[in-house]
């Protein structure tokens, strides 16, 4: 049987994102950032300059054979390999994610591990999967030894950082976030629908309902944008910590976020039709964009203010 | 209804097909030794194929809808390990040999293509795709897949420490193959050694494995087909084996060079290698848009194809040196 055709339905995908400013001085270029994103020698890195410069690199895939994550403490072994990816939006922010596609069921024991490379980013649950249970423990972390996808994003970036175009001079303070995500898929009468919830430690949860057939591919794409933007909001906020709005500190503090992250903000900027509505709905609530125009306008008024020379400031300057 | 369509190339990567056989048929690997022992051995060699490949072919008519299957013969010349004898010396003594046991040899290869073709690092750029067969256990973090150029078919037996004075050496464990029925065969495959200059060069397994793969037409660079054909232009042979194309079409009337499948008749002395190039590649994951081409053409044709790669390749491995 063709590969293609005997891609099972997906009960359940299921990725995490780790979402890092690139330590270097200069953001880079569309062709720096193809060359840093080249992990193989044989296929390209995906380019695109419309509506903002993003890079991605080709898939690279993990083999494992593990128990799953599950709420329940239920036993579930997979088997297969985990697809991870990392992209570059505007030569800036460097994300590295790592996802898997997992079918209701799967044979009783392991195959041949060839059947498994030609579906690659497909685990198979050996017997039947428990979506919910796993897609619980997804999102609340594993036991130790439990499938890490974590893990696996996070050597994908390590090994980047190591890359020699990297001279770990970043131009402000910033911590990297983690968002981890499950998605079911919806029922037929079901709408697609998202929750979003900022855990502790810059750890963030999604939990989706997509319509069924929805490639893993395009989720994680949807997921990586809302990573982007939430880690856009975070390090922005973050920027305002303990800085006195009356003192030039602000300057040094605010100038790198008008330099750097301002003209990042892009939401939706790849992600596909089914999916993009679900955007809206935290448009609505809490508001992404209405947070970051608000600290946008914070930022340029600081910056305004301090080009303004004082009169006040002048008047105690005068002997 | 108004539209508008904005695409970028760039963002949306194309992986260009090539012409495909039903079998590709090796019916030799030359190397210095053989060549060495002088046109003798190459009738040896030559009269001992001639049945397997009749056999090969029979086996391959047998298809669905009664149609003359395609089948492409090749031959491969080492010219990485050792240079020897000339393209204008050894092409034509070795198509009058197989001439004379019946067998007509449609592509010539040089060995060396399997390493770097027209500027393509082919077997850098395969050993980038090595999936290592995960040991139970494995849930994520691992060392990125051979970067000691060693692959092995499961968990080898854990290294011994120095044992310090008074301290009793620990127990041996042995190693495991992870697909074993019952007891294991394990094998460890040394993919490449290094020079002192840092120089890689790729073992005889591991460019094998290359080969298969350019057989099986599942190689890209780039989305771009990688040792595709020259046709011979019919003048003599040049006297440097650079001079030769990486992958020369003798026959003019020949069938496609890569194929669903492919079968190797090879001296008996091979298996290990072969054994090897199974191992590898069960471990290495092709280009995908490759991959379904394949699966697509020949799910048309009628002609199923394995899922495994590793398990579109055959061999005859008959008595002899």
């Amino acid at each position: 049987m063709p590969p293609a055709a005997s891609a099972p339905a997906a009960a359940l995908l299921c990725g995490e994102v780790r979402t890092h400013l690139l330590p270097v001085h200069q953001a880079l270029d569309i062709r720096t950032a193809a060359q840093f994103l080249g992990l193989r020698a044989d296929e390209r890195v995906l380019l695109s300059e419309r509506p903002n410069l993003y890079a991605r690199s080709p898939d690279t895939l993990t083999g494992v054979d593990c128990p799953l994550p599950t709420a329940d403490g239920a036993r579930t072994r997979a088997v297969g390999t985990v697809a991870a990816r990392a992209a570059l939006t505007e030569g800036r922010v460097l994300q590295s994610s790592a996802h898997v596609t997992l079918p209701a069921a799967g044979p009783d024991r392991r195959r041949p591990w060839g059947e498994y490379l030609v579906r690659p980013g497909v685990a198979e649950p050996v017997g039947k999967l428990p979506p919910d249970a796993v897609a619980d423990g997804v999102l609340g972390g594993g036991r130790p030894g439990d499938l890490d996808l974590g893990a696996i994003a996070d050597g994908l970036l390590t090994r980047l950082l190591r890359h020699p175009l990297i001279d770990h001079r970043p131009p402000l303070r910033s911590r990297p976030t983690r968002l981890r995500w499950a998605a079911l898929p919806a029922a037929p009468d079901e709408e697609p629908s998202l929750e979003f919830t900022l855990a502790e430690d810059h750890l963030r949860t999604v939990r989706l309902r997509v319509p069924e057939g929805t490639p893993a591919a395009e989720v994680a794409g949807l997921c990586d944008d809302l990573a982007l933007h939430d880690w856009l909001l975070t390090t922005v906020v973050r920027l305002f910590d303990g800085i006195r709005p009356d003192t030039p500190a602000v300057l040094a503090a605010l100038r790198p976020a008008v330099d750097h992250l301002l003209h990042l903000w892009m939401p939706r900027a790849r992600v596909t039709g089914d999916l993009a509505p679900l955007w809206d709905e935290l448009e609505t609530r809490p508001g992404f964009t209405r947070q970051w125009e608000t600290l946008v306008r914070r930022i340029r008024d600081q910056l305004a203010l301090h080009a303004i020379p004082s009169p006040h400031r002048e008047a105690e300057l005068t002997p | 209804m108004t539209g508008a369509v904005f695409r970028e190339t760039a963002a949306d990567p194309r992986t260009q097909a090539v012409p495909l056989s039903h079998l590709s048929l090796e019916i030799g690997h030359l190397y210095l030794e053989d060549f060495e022992a002088g046109p003798a051995q190459l009738r040896r060699h030559f009269a001992q194929v001639r049945p397997w490949a009749e056999a090969a072919r029979a086996t391959a008519a047998a298809g669905p809808d009664g149609r003359r299957p395609r089948i492409s013969t090749c031959f491969l010349v080492d010219d990485y390990f050792t240079r020897f004898s000339s393209p204008a010396e050894l092409v034509p003594m070795l198509l009058a040999e197989a001439d004379r046991a019946g067998l007509v040899i449609d592509y010539l290869a040089r060995e060396s293509s399997c390493a770097v073709t027209g500027g393509t690092p082919v077997a850098e750029a395969v050993a980038g795709r090595i999936v290592e067969s995960p040991p139970p256990g494995s849930y994520g973090p691992r060392p990125p897949a051979a970067e000691t150029g060693w692959l092995a078919n499961g968990e080898r037996s854990p290294v011994a420490r120095a044992p310090q004075a008074m301290q009793r050496a620990a127990a041996w464990q042995p190693p495991a193959e992870t697909a074993a029925r019952r007891h294991s065969v394990f094998l460890d495959a040394e993919l490449w050694s290094e020079d002192p200059g840092g120089r890689r060069l790729w073992s005889c397994p591991f460019l094998a494995a290359v080969w298969q793969l350019a057989r099986l037409g599942l190689l890209r660079a780039a989305g771009e087909p990688v040792l595709v054909p020259r046709a011979h232009t019919g003048g003599p042979f040049p006297d440097d084996w650079d001079d030769l194309p990486a992958l020369i079409r003798l026959n003019p009337r020949a069938d496609p060079f890569a194929a669903y499948r492919t079968c190797s008749v090879l001296p008996s002395r091979f298996l290990p290698v072969e054994h090897a190039v199974r191992v590898i590649l069960d471990q290495t994951e092709v280009d995908r848009a490759a991959l379904d081409q394949v699966a697509d053409r020949s799910a048309r044709e009628r002609t199923p194809v394995p899922a495994s790669v590793a398990d579109r390749i055959s061999y005859v491995f008959y008595a002899g040196p």
